[in-house]
């Protein structure tokens, strides 16, 4: 069966299309389903209809510094290394434009639909019930197709390319964090948001809305920021 | 091997060929500075020169273990190494270092350290992708200044033109991003390119490297070492990574500085003293123009010192090249607005020049003086066209920038140096008037004269270079500024010296005496002991393991109980994140041992370069004049003893050094650091005892070993 998706993967598993969504998702049953999302799965025109996330993270790139900090203890938390390409928050940069124009962070909305969980062929990428039902992508279950990455409907693409181990990743809120010595996830804490110097990155149980595109994009700034001799506004 | 990736490059502009060489052998060496004179050691082949546009110098840019890791105010600095250009009498083999990005990317793209070597026979430009090397034709790029060129070879790489483009893929095509053993993976991050500008491309000793919009490496000329190279630029991308030894560690001890030493954002103590625990503020003399700005920072800093705004101009320039003007626009500035608008429009110009505004700091009273004096002018002694009757205006500025970046007019004869002009113009007694307060080593003085602040001049004579280090140097600023303006005084004098003292280790711990700088104390054995301290922590800590200047060390620091700072603690301390990211046991103790092991090799160097101690004096006019007006206010305050040995803050303003005690000072250094009293000269007994025994024999062939001292 081919799958009608464009396929990246470079993947042994995966070295030519193989699935498609719902063989997976029939393949798997109600039963698998449940296990697999840990959750009631309804399909509805092709749709998967999945739990909202009960964490998002929000930022104000108005107020950040640009220092990057969140980047690496974002890779650190999760794989132990200190890299801007394994980081599932995404801060850019240009020195040459002026504010506010010259930062744009970019960090996983933990969609209400999720295109990136919707494709997924094998499951790997999932609402976590033990978790909020936020997406996290299993890497035991991932076959480093990309058709989360390919499905993403921001700029820059929310999920991540892990080269060494061929996989996507994405942000988990932090559920997955082994080198964090604080419990990660809604309800825990963020590495990103622990580590901003500035207060640039914050969470919030309360979903954004979902039709504006920037509307994770808030202000955080206060009275103290207004001290520092900076717009609140 | 974690906290490094583990590859130096080597660039040989003469071939146009790139080598790779294993780090491994030079991990003793820590990183940055350390790392960069170990590795100028083994491929600099002619130690004896001392003008850094000779084509035998090699350059080096080194980063350091913690470089690309979210350490506070330690990820994102970058040492770069090599002889000097336009200093006096000699261009020593000396240091420069910048921030932003660029030893971040370079790690994550696969090096600890570049090592420039040779001369290309016409302009190049590098271009790194994830130890993907080319040498680039730099024609159309040479003649553009440090901004555009760093946009044009964004575009000659390929990265996105703006954020909303998305990420990169940094493969060539899409079989290598297929094949894991050569997919080079993907990046939202901009390339960070060090680029010289007109400056540096004349070969100006005012030639800087510049990074981004703001992040300079000025003293020490190396942009005309870059000019002489014709080397236009180095770009920079990597998607790699960075391992370290113990993340957990690193991210706790992280959290710890935030937490414990950092005035909490949300009740902030906004006069708090301390060096880690501040919150971002730009380091302007003058307010920011706007309040429609962010805070702008190297990676991994804390406290972000520099600022971008919504106005087009002063983007992530902060402290001196914000004021190098300053004095001049006051006198035709007609509001505070258009005086901080003419300043920072005057930042942007030294940033797109490349040129180090530092020379102004006391060069521009110089020039000023001269022309009032009617030596310089229109047809004068020295002759020159420049428009001085608009001295002040932004315009004026631009044409000075212009004249001395390409060695046109008084530019001529200040390329090779200020000091070199000056006996050129015949204007030499202005070092005895003091005229030209340039201090040591044709290097201008930086605000803390040497006559009150003895660390900074005693360092910085006994070294390289104006030391531009501000360990100490936090402690006049927070007693001065409190003065000034009716603070409140956070410690007293006796609480401050003897926190201080608690870190001093193992030279002055615990012996508050050597941060007294009165006159009776001013050429002891215990300020010896102090300036030794200073001298090895900061080639470790701050010149090879990269701790910010602005931000470390951290003594004292009001946001905690105790008031003891960050620094040497056992949460926090800077050896806690060098063993989190390297892995090893290193104590703090250890740390300052490693920077007199660099120290000493630097020492070396010097020597065969030709220094003597005959050779280490400040200019005439610190013996010979008094220090009566400060830069920034009209008192020096400082702790002092008195008789009785009670502890106050004193002014220090008022004073000259002596020279015969200067001297004694000196053979009281070199006796501590076990170098030939003689001489200064160190001693194979010494450089075995570092495990310095191949640069002992070196020495001893060039015949510049020192004698060992009688037992």
């Amino acid at each position: 069966m081919a799958c009608d998706r464009k396929c990246e993967s470079s993947s042994p598993e995966c070295s030519s299309p193989l699935y498609s969504r719902r063989e997976v998702l029939s393949g798997l049953g109600v039963l698998g389903m449940a296990a697999a999302f840990g959750a009631p799965i309804l399909l509805a025109d092709d749709r998967l209809v999945i739990p909202n996330s009960e964490g998002f993270l929000v930022v104000d790139r108005k107020k950040c510094q640009g220092c990057g900090t969140c980047m690496m203890a974002c890779s650190l938390a999760h794989a132990g290394v200190s890299s801007y390409s394994l980081s599932r928050i995404q801060v850019l940069q240009d020195s040459f434009t002026d504010w506010p124009d010259d930062v744009l962070i970019a960090t996983c909305r933990q969609c209400q639909d999720a295109p990136c969980v919707q494709v997924c062929p094998t499951g790997a990428n999932s609402p976590d019930r033990e978790n909020g039902f936020v997406r996290r992508i299993d890497p035991e279950l991932c076959i480093g197709c990309k058709l989360c990455i390919t499905s993403c409907p921001y700029t820059p693409v929310r999920l991540q390319w892990d080269k060494e181990h061929r996989k996507s990743q994405k942000c988990d809120l932090c559920v997955d964090t082994p080198y964090l010595d604080e419990k990660g996830g809604p309800g825990g804490v963020q590495a990103c948001v622990r580590a901003c110097p500035v207060g640039a990155i914050a969470f919030t149980r309360t979903m954004p809305d979902q039709s504006r595109k920037d509307s994770y994009d808030v202000n955080l700034r206060d009275a103290v920021w207004k001290q520092l001799g900076m717009t609140t506004d | 091997m974690t906290g490094y990736v583990g590859k130096i490059l080597r660039l040989d502009l003469t071939e146009r060929r790139a080598i790779e060489i294993d780090t491994e052998p030079y991990r003793s060496w820590g990183g940055g500075h350390g790392l960069g004179a170990a590795l100028f050691w083994d491929f600099c082949q002619d130690k004896t020169i001392t003008d850094g546009r000779n084509p035998a110098n090699v350059c080096i840019i080194a980063t350091s273990p913690l470089n690309g890791t979210p350490v506070p105010s330690g990820g994102g600095r970058c040492e770069v190494l090599g002889v000097g250009v336009g200093m006096h009498p000699v261009s020593w083999f000396t240091r420069s270092g910048f921030g932003g990005r660029f030893s971040t990317m370079l790690k994550q793209a696969g090096y600890d350290a570049i090592v420039i070597e040779g001369r290309a026979s016409t302009p190049v430009w590098i271009d790194i992708r994830n130890r993907k090397i080319q040498i680039r034709d730099a024609g159309e790029l040479w003649g553009q200044d440090t901004w555009a060129t760093q946009l044009a070879i964004r575009d000659l790489v390929g990265a996105p033109a703006d954020l909303e483009s998305g990420w990169w893929d940094l493969n060539e095509s899409a079989a290598e991003a297929l094949d894991p053993a050569r997919d080079q993976g993907r990046t939202t991050q901009k390339p960070a390119i060090l680029s010289i500008g007109p400056a540096g491309e004349n070969q100006t000793a005012a030639g800087c490297l510049l990074h981004d919009a703001g992040n300079g490496a000025g003293q020490g000329g190396f942009g005309a070492v870059w000019g002489s190279k014709n080397l236009k630029a180095i770009s920079v991308v990597g998607t790699g990574a960075v391992a370290v030894a113990d993340a957990a560690a690193l991210l706790h001890a992280r959290n710890v500085t935030q937490k414990k030493y950092v005035t909490p954002i949300s009740q902030p103590d906004f006069a708090a003293w301390s060096k880690i625990g501040v919150l971002p503020r730009p380091l302007f003399m003058n307010p920011p123009p706007t309040d429609q700005r962010r805070p702008q920072a190297c990676q991994g800093c804390i406290a972000g010192c520099r600022s971008r705004f919504a106005i087009g101009y002063g983007n992530e320039s902060t402290c001196q090249e914000t004021n190098w003007y300053l004095p001049a626009v006051r006198r035709v500035a007609k509001s505070l607005d258009e005086l901080v608008e003419i300043n920072l429009k005057a930042a942007d110009l030294v940033q797109k020049y490349g040129y180090n505004s530092f020379l102004f700091q006391t060069g521009l009273h110089w020039l000023e003086h001269l022309h009032e004096e009617g030596l310089l002018g229109p047809g004068k002694a020295i002759n020159s066209n420049l428009p001085w009757e608009e001295y002040g205006t932004l315009e004026f500025a631009e044409k000075l920038i212009h004249a001395l970046s390409h060695r046109e007019d008084i530019g001529a004869d200040l390329a090779d140096g200020w000091v070199q002009a000056a006996y050129k113009w015949g204007r030499q007694d202005d070092l005895r008037t003091g005229h030209l307060q340039f201090s040591y080593w044709g290097m201008p003085e930086h605000g803390y004269d040497p006559r009150a602040e003895l660390e900074w001049g005693y360092g910085s004579i006994l070294g390289d270079r104006d030391c531009n280090e501000h360990c100490f140097n936090i402690i006049f600023t927070n007693i001065t500024a409190a003065f000034a303006f009716a603070k409140p005084m956070r410690l007293q004098a006796d609480e401050l010296v003897g926190i201080i003292a608690e870190k001093l280790s193992p030279y002055a711990k615990n012996r508050p005496e050597v941060l007294d700088f009165g006159d009776a104390n001013m050429y002891s054995e215990a300020v010896a002991q102090l300036v030794r301290w200073h001298r090895h922590y900061t080639r470790f800590y701050k010149q090879s393991a990269l701790f910010c200047d602005l931000r470390w060390p951290d003594f004292y620091n009001t946001n905690t109980p105790d008031q003891r700072g960050a620094t040497a603690s056992d949460d926090a301390g800077e050896h806690v994140f060098w063993n989190a990211v390297t892995g090893e046991a290193l104590s703090f103790e250890d740390g300052i041992e490693r920077g007199r092991r660099i120290w000493n090799l630097d020492n070396a160097i010097w020597t065969l370069q030709g220094r003597h101690r005959d050779m280490v004096h400040f200019s005439p006019y610190v013996y010979e004049t008094r220090f009566e007006k400060g830069e920034l206010f009209p008192f020096y305050m400082w702790p002092v003893r008195n008789e009785q040995g009670e502890w106050s803050y004193g002014d220090l303003m008022g004073r000259s050094l002596d020279k015969d005690k200067f001297e004694q000072f000196k053979t009281t250094f070199y006796l501590l650091e076990g170098w030939d009293t003689a001489s200064g000269w160190p001693t194979r007994a010494l450089l075995e005892s570092l495990d310095l025994a191949k640069v002992a024999d070196t020495l001893e062939v060039a015949g510049r070993l020192g004698q060992e001292r009688a037992s």
